[in-house]
């Protein structure tokens, strides 16, 4: 089975929270990690870990807004993977308090793939391990690919009133989560950003909870407001 | 008045392009203007680069045109048709006549058709054996694919390959994030795209070419333009007026 579909496999169709710890739990077993978290960057008020393969991978993931640093908030900035093979290598000084604190937490090694949510680099899912080491070619590859399905749960995150999407059983965000870069759905983001004046994240969401509650799919959806048959309420 | 030859219109373009990746350039609006070119120097009507994303499907980077139908058809593309093909076995895939390839493609064929392309080519983008996405060419009239013009068209693919790997050798760990970045830029695009449409109440395709000329004009990134205009509320206004400036003034 590609690495995607044993993803889709441990995450089960769930959303949200539950499905950010279930990828976690996957990543710690397909990558050989000793524990995955994925954390939002998104702004002041949105930041934090959202999901994690348990208690100590949620404690790693938090020293980094504790602290102010880390190669998680790093592969936000960048956008790019940040690769700390070994925080004890005399060498590894880009975290003078991040890096002395999770050596105390005996982590060396720590994997930050920056997660993209419409278009904007919004958070990371971090791999963690005991062991100083790369993560090999078919390791690294796995991970782009749960990076990059971690982003439907953290839409949903980003959504304060989750009840249509994460409480609907039919809800369909997995097999739309293609759709989610389609043409039509980012320009169609982009007119609602204009007319209700909101965050392209979060006009994404709307647009996405129309569809749910509609029952279309959100190209449908994307598509009549771009034609101007639809249009959303600012509530 | 006659036109230089091709080899010389190909050769200028290429050392146009290749300048091009030595200033500071934008992903979007190079490859962009890489397919304009190959409009220009192959006999095809439309052209779109396709790039592969973490979940191994194709998704359009940038298109000759903006035209919603016509991007619809490269969308299709990414799904089934040549460039799925192509991208799937890295090497290139050339119909003459989709007419007769009706049974091998029932879905893209007739929108292919119905969008007035008969012949559809698809080139692999390949940097250091790994294999991007593909880049894809409608023709008008039906017609094989010459050895030059394939030619013409690998070179151009390549140089959009060299354009998103930015100096960094080609391995795994670093296609990925680059192709990751390349369509996340892309996604921003979209984005202003349709801000803009709003705001300016445009066509989608002429947002795109009032983002690009106001680009262009400030000497600035087309990406950091489209992201200054999505996230940075405060500037909004300001920027929405002055791309206005660039629609041609209504009479």
């Amino acid at each position: 089975m590609a690495i995607h579909e044993q993803l889709l496999a441990a995450i089960d169709g769930r959303r949200g929270t539950e499905a950010a710890d279930r990828l976690c739990e996957a990543c710690v077993v397909l990558f050989d990690v000793d524990a995955a978290a994925i954390s939002l960057v998104f702004d002041g008020a949105n930041s934090g870990t959202l999901g994690s393969s348990g208690e100590p991978a949620r404690t790693y993931d938090e020293l980094q807004f504790l602290v102010g640093e880390g190669p998680c908030l790093d592969s936000v900035t960048l956008r790019a993977p940040v690769l700390v093979i070994d925080l004890a290598d005399r060498d590894e000084g880009r975290w003078p308090v991040y890096g002395p604190a999770m050596l105390d937490l005996q982590i060396r090694g720590v994997f930050a793939m920056p997660v993209v949510v419409a278009g904007e680099y919004v958070g990371a899912l971090d791999l963690f391990r005991i062991e100083p080491g790369q993560l090999d070619g078919e390791q690294f590859s796995g991970a782009v690919v749960a990076a990059e399905l971690a982003g439907a749960p953290l839409l949903d995150l980003l959504d304060g009133d989750l009840h249509a999407a994460a409480s609907d059983p039919l809800s369909n965000a997995w097999s739309d989560l293609n759709s989610l870069s389609r043409a039509e759905v980012s320009q169609a983001t982009g007119m609602l950003v204009a007319q209700l004046d909101i965050e392209p994240a979060e006009a994404l969401v709307r647009l996405r909870a129309h569809a749910y509650a509609t029952g279309r799919t959100s190209t449908d959806v994307a598509r009549d407001i771009l034609d101007r048959r639809l249009r959303l309420d600012a509530d | 008045m006659t036109e230089p030859p091709r080899e010389t219109r190909v050769l200028d373009a290429v050392v146009s392009l290749v300048d091009t990746l030595l200033e500071d350039f934008d992903v979007v609006d190079l490859l962009t203007e890489l397919t304009e070119r190959c409009a220009q120097l192959l006999d095809v009507a439309a052209a779109g680069f396709l790039l592969a994303d973490p979940l191994n499907q194709l998704r359009l980077l940038a298109a000759t045109t903006e035209q919603a139908r016509e991007l619809e058809l490269f969308q299709l593309q990414a799904d089934e048709g040549p460039c799925v093909e192509c991208y799937a076995s890295g090497q290139p895939v050339s119909i003459a006549d989709l007419r007769t390839a009706g049974d091998r493609w029932p879905r893209f064929v007739p929108a292919a058709l119905d969008a007035g392309f008969t012949a559809v080519h698809a080139v692999p983008m390949r940097a250091a054996g790994i294999v991007l996405g593909a880049l894809g060419l409608f023709g008008a009239r039906p017609g094989e694919l010459g050895d030059a013009d394939r030619l013409v068209a690998q070179t151009l693919a390549h140089i959009a390959c060299v354009a998103i790997l930015q100096e960094r050798a080609p391995t795994p760990a670093t296609v990925m994030p680059q192709l990751r970045s390349a369509l996340a830029s892309r996604v921003i695009v979209e984005q202003a795209k349709g801000l803009l449409r709003e705001s300016l109440d445009v066509s989608v395709e002429d947002a795109f070419l009032l983002l690009r000329a106001y680009s262009r004009a400030n000497g600035e990134h087309m990406t950091d333009v489209a992201r200054r205009l999505m996230t940075d509320r405060n500037a909004r206004p300001v920027v929405v007026s002055a791309i206005a400036e660039f629609a041609t003034p209504s009479t």
